[in-house]
């Protein structure tokens, strides 16, 4: 009996984070720091930090095959290889397509992790504040359910984990992208800095700016505290920075919750279920499997973070039955699983800029310029609700040029080796709504080798984005075009729902328990000490880079977590 | 700065955690030295002489010394469906035996003038198998440490970022 208690009780922790990316890393940080005993589960591999990154310093000539898949890798993840994220330089740190089994009613990109970090190693960095054109979009166009939160509720939170992460950029004044605490911008190129004059000249309302991302241009106390440094400008940031001078859960809040003593890491860890107990009316804890001995642990705690990623997280929830939800865990609203969504994107257009041939750079910026959204703001009305963000840049043409000519020699190879021209291309990102009949869900038989049901993916673009994405290419040439650019031509290559890797929705935020997964706390409305703070608790999905919401409404749904722990309430 | 000092800055920066190998890989030895071929060896010296006249010997050292047919050959062999692969050395073949036909010798006998004539030929000939080529070729090249170092410039850990500098007399296109 005694032996029994103590078992339990070797494996009770105050708080069970699920998950270890962006939003999951954030909840551990803020949970142990306020006094927890923090259990973080993370069904990928071990990565640890510096030491794992293993591409990161390699020369060129170190690759085997300069960033090319082989014909097995291909085969072996025939659904991730369609696009570029998945390349020889990243290939550990995906899962393969064999362990990651899903079905596609329709074409659905879903990249998973498998690795301690998630998706903030190899995330695109940018980073951007919603505003309240976007919390109150839903309600004033009548689409979906009304975020139960306005800008500033999260402002603060915004501010917070802004300063810890690390963010550079250039405060601009604009209602639709809020300002936050940044370090100083990086810099333009010489072509970027005369587009940028003759757009904002030529179309009122249109900025160009420096993007904001979660590099560090300067490395400030809250960095070096936990061993990041500066910038080094090699752009490889994706393959894991050495330097830890972006922001991941391995240089950012793992080290900082790893400082308090009190939080547990436990890789390999696939949580197959939340347990719920009918009499507490609250979730018990959770049952894991091991990813590698297949053997089942479970581990009980008072507060439960769900942060395994949006479509993760649901896939979770949904399989997480009991009496009392026999359609998945705190899903009273049937909404678990709709109104999916992703950015739309891959549609733009480039040119070539005449001049500037004696001006050159110094270092590789792990950044672009950005457009904010101007569309449907103000004066400006669409055929179309919403709007979209541009990110781009210019470059100088190096060795790669002229690989598709039939030129070769002696000749060729004296041009190629001095720098090119310049070019410039602008490529949209595009708000989805929020659609009901955009989802995922769990298919009845088919499991994965976890014993988890694998997830069907029944998701697509519509009418809405696909009229966005004609004024995302147009005014892309436009104004490359009015800027000075020659030979400017518009492109789509098609985008399809996932390859954005923004996957939003499927357990929305909203006030009535009836229409929504958790509230304005990322509280499951049902089950009071369960929070889901990553992407799947977006109630629409905006233009911009979702990644720095969620820092911020895990930073605020753990403050709000603790304090109702300490009133009794979970 | 140098390189050397900025990858011990890194390693120091790191408390001294580099594992060994990727340690000597940072100091610029090649630890990925060829692979095991299952082409001939007389296939691969072909490759080279091919991927010396598309980027030959200038300034700065060819294809060859940059032993870029290595690369051709590891990519032809894991990266391409065999279709492929029997397709593009089937191309490589028939430059040699239109060599044969043309000059009564191989292409690897050839004088530099007569080479470059097959490579042109080639260009019209046998228009997939030269785009291929130059392409693997210029790969190849530009990404060895002879490429990237010789004919390009190299700054593996700039430091810093300037958006706008003038241009240096005779200055070479970064390698990255």
């Amino acid at each position: 009996m005694n032996f029994n208690i103590d078992a339990i009780k070797a494996m009770t922790y105050d708080a069970i984070v699920i998950g270890s990316g962006i939003s999951g890393g954030f909840a551990a940080k803020e949970l142990t720091e306020k006094g927890l005993r923090v259990l973080m589960l993370e069904k990928g591999k071990q990565l640890e930090h510096v030491t794992g990154y293993e591409n990161a310093m390699k020369d060129p000539w170190e690759t085997k095959y300069n960033g090319r898949l082989t014909i097995e890798q291909k085969e072996s993840h025939s659904k991730l290889s369609r696009d570029y994220p998945y390349n020889e330089m990243t290939e550990k740190y995906w899962m393969n397509d064999n362990d990651s089994l899903y079905k596609e009613e329709k074409r659905f990109d879903w990249y998973r992790p498998n690795i301690v970090g998630g998706k903030s190693i190899m995330w695109g960095r940018q980073s951007y504040r919603l505003s309240d054109i976007d919390f109150e979009a839903n309600a004033k166009e009548g689409i979906a359910v009304d975020w139960p939160i306005r800008y500033k509720d999260v402002a603060p939170w915004y501010s917070y984990v802004e300063k810890i992460a690390g963010i550079s950029g250039e405060k601009l004044g604009l209602p639709q992208l809020p300002d936050g605490e940044f370090l100083p911008a990086m810099e333009m190129y010489c072509v970027e800095k005369e587009v940028k004059q003759r757009i904002e000249k030529n179309f009122p309302g249109r900025n160009l700016t420096m993007g904001r991302v979660a590099n560090l241009s300067a490395a400030e106390k809250a960095h070096t505290n936990v061993g990041r440094g500066a910038c080094q400008y090699r752009n490889k940031c994706s393959l894991g920075c050495p330097y830890g001078a972006y922001f991941s859960t391995q240089s950012c809040t793992l080290p900082y919750a790893a400082k308090t003593g009190r939080l547990t890491l436990r890789p390999d860890s696939v949580v197959t279920e939340i347990m719920y107990d009918n009499n507490k009316q609250k979730a018990t804890g959770v049952r894991v499997r091991d990813a590698v001995t297949m053997q089942d642990r479970e581990y009980f705690a008072k507060i439960i973070f769900v942060c395994g990623s949006a479509l993760g997280s649901t896939a979770l929830m949904l399989n997480s039955v009991s009496t009392r939800f026999p359609n998945g865990l705190g899903n009273d609203s049937e909404q678990l699983g709709h109104n999916l969504m992703d950015h739309h994107f891959r549609t733009g257009a480039s040119g070539q800029w005449e001049g500037d041939l004696d001006k050159y750079y110094i270092g590789r910026r792990a950044n672009g310029i950005y457009v904010p959204r101007y569309r449907n703001i103000g004066n400006d009305k669409r055929d179309y609700l919403r709007g979209f963000g541009y990110q781009g840049g210019a470059s100088r043409e190096g060795w790669q040029r002229n690989v598709a000519e039939l030129s070769f020699g002696a000749d060729y190879k004296n041009e190629v080796t001095k720098p090119g021209n310049w070019t410039m291309g602008l490529g949209g990102f595009g708000e989805t709504l929020p659609y009901y009949e955009n989802k995922m869900y769990l298919h009845k038989t088919e499991k994965d080798k976890w014993g988890m049901p694998i997830v069907v993916f029944d998701a697509e673009l519509k009418e809405n984005e696909k009229k966005m994405r004609i004024d995302m290419a147009n005014d892309a040439k436009e104004m490359l075009e009015m800027a000075g650019l020659k030979n400017v031509k518009t492109n789509d290559r098609g985008s399809f729902l996932g390859m954005a890797i923004h996957e939003m929705g499927t357990a929305r935020m909203g006030r009535d328990p009836k229409t929504s997964v958790v509230n304005g706390n990322n509280q499951v409305h049902a089950v009071k000490n369960v929070f889901m703070t990553d992407g799947a608790c977006m109630t629409s999905a905006s233009c911009v880079n979702p990644s720095l919401t969620y820092m911020a409404l895990t930073a605020r749904a753990a403050d709000f977590a603790v304090k109702e722990a300490k009133k009794l309430n979970l | 700065m140098n390189r050397r000092e900025a990858v011990q800055r890194v390693a120091l920066m790191m408390g001294g955690v580099l594992a060994a190998p990727l340690m000597a890989g940072v100091m610029g030895q090649i630890t990925n030295t060829g692979e095991s071929l299952n082409i001939t060896a007389q296939q691969e010296a072909l490759l080279a002489e091919v991927a010396d006249i598309i980027i030959p010997t200038t300034d700065s050292p060819g294809a060859k010394a940059a032993g870029a047919e290595k690369f051709i050959v590891r990519v032809m062999r894991d990266c391409y469906k065999k279709e492929d692969q029997e397709k593009f050395y089937a191309g490589l073949a028939k430059l040699d035996t239109d060599s044969q036909a043309k000059f009564g010798k191989g292409f690897v006998d050839l004088d530099v003038a007569q080479k470059n004539e097959m490579v042109k030929l080639s260009t019209v000939n046998d228009k997939p198998f030269f785009q291929r080529m130059k392409e693997l070729t210029v790969t190849g090249y530009f990404t060895s440490e002879i490429g990237a170092t010789k004919a390009l410039e190299y700054l593996p850990i700039p430091g810093k970022f300037v958006g706008c500098v003038p241009l240096k007399p005779n200055q070479k296109a970064w390698a990255l």
